[in-house]
């Protein structure tokens, strides 16, 4: 046993830096989406966690965060040019602490333990916000909104997306969701 | 001197206990040298084990964390392995196999939440500075293509790309039907056809 080596190397610095994919924009815009469904004031803290986290020289204001979510091209209004590394790591890290905050919430949704009927009202609060501010902000001719949108298919989607949320927070949730965000195009 | 470290999460609580590695050079309150570790899941018995079963725990729970996160759930943990994980219809089964001979495996069927509980304690375990174990573990890497399954079935995915060839063929086709375009006559060859007329 080679217990002479230093501590854990970070292993952020091995996953690889290059730009997401237009599904991995689609899905970090989607969580982030559903931090805000969860919370009401989701939007707001997003700003605060930004600056906490000290990535105010890539995403110095409230409106260039908006910017680079609507790199979404599922988006009612999307914007044209690829989201740059470095302001992804920034999305990614603003997911990973906003998931870390609603953790108990994602939890409790995901969670069997706990009796049935509250649980699917709480889904349903959940749904609703999520309907609401998709047919806000999104675009509703596209396939991927309307199968989120869709009675039959989204509460699956959006369990995916919770489900996803939930192993995003924590210590190492930003390698994992990073990964998960850099997969190759199927 | 004795070290623990403890790790919780609201159904999960993860024990490390050890010694400090003195002839490594740690300091006398980094932990080095596991001794034992205990792992509590909510209702269930509280499960030992030694360093190889938590080598074991976290080769077989961080992965396939790592592939639920792509949405990519699939088994892990060979057959010879302390311990494996595969997805249930109701959520995860962890089979824990015991060292010693003729003790039938465990097997703990988690939920969702309780997944994630493990694996967040996992996460915290192995980013510890206060532990200066060197746990044999890759860092999650991006899907392969070949390791995407099912994400979008056979006949979405060619849809698009069928009915692309679909709409240059027909509109081919059109265009071929059209009669031709009457050429205009060339402005050189005028002038030279017409004293010929003359003649």
């Amino acid at each position: 046993m080679d217990d002479a080596s230093p501590p854990h190397a970070s292993p952020r610095a091995t996953v690889p830096s290059r730009p997401l994919s237009r599904r991995g924009i689609e899905r970090l815009d989607l969580m982030l989406l559903c931090a805000e469904a969860l919370d009401l004031n989701g939007g707001e803290a997003m700003v605060w966690l930004s600056e906490e986290m000290g990535c105010t020289d890539v995403l110095p204001n409230r409106v260039e965060l908006w910017k680079r979510r609507c790199s979404n091209p599922l988006r009612r209004t999307t914007r044209r040019g690829q989201l740059q590394s470095a302001e992804a790591d920034a999305l990614i890290r603003i997911l990973n602490a906003l998931a870390d905050r609603l953790y108990p919430m994602l939890r409790s949704l995901l969670s069997s333990a706990e009796p049935a009927e509250i649980t699917a009202q709480r889904w349903q609060l959940f749904r609703s916000r999520l309907d609401e501010l998709l047919r806000e902000r999104f675009n509703l001719r596209r396939g991927a909104v309307q199968r989120l949108l869709d009675p039959q298919e989204g509460p699956a989607l959006s369990r995916d997306l919770i489900q996803a949320m939930a192993l995003s927070a924590g210590p190492g949730g930003f390698e994992r969701l990073k990964a998960s965000l850099l997969d190759a195009a199927s | 001197m004795k070290l623990s470290t403890r790790y919780e999460q609201t159904s999960c609580r993860l024990v490390l206990e050890g010694l400090p590695d003195l002839s490594a050079g740690h300091s006398a309150d980094t932990l080095g040298i596991i001794t034992g570790f205990t792992l509590a899941l909510a209702g269930r018995t509280e499960l030992e084990g030694k360093r190889d079963h938590l080598q074991a725990l976290l080769n077989a729970v961080m992965p396939y964390a790592r592939h639920l996160l792509s949405g990519q759930p699939r088994a892990f943990g060979a057959a010879s392995d302390a311990v494996a994980v595969e997805p249930t219809a109701g959520g995860h089964q962890l089979e824990l196999r015991s060292s010693q001979p003729d003790t039938p495996p465990l097997r703990l069927q988690l939920d969702d939440a309780e997944l994630a509980d493990l694996v967040r304690c996992l996460d915290q375990l192995r980013l510890d500075a206060r532990v200066a174990v060197p746990f044999e573990l890759p860092p999650p890497q991006p899907l392969r293509r070949r390791e995407l399954r099912r994400r979008q079935p056979l006949a979405q995915r060619l849809s698009a790309p069928l009915a692309g060839v679909g709409a240059l063929l027909i509109s081919a086709l059109l265009v071929s039907l059209l009669p031709p375009t009457p050429r205009a006559p060339l402005p050189g060859k005028t002038p030279a056809a017409a004293p010929a007329q003359l003649r």
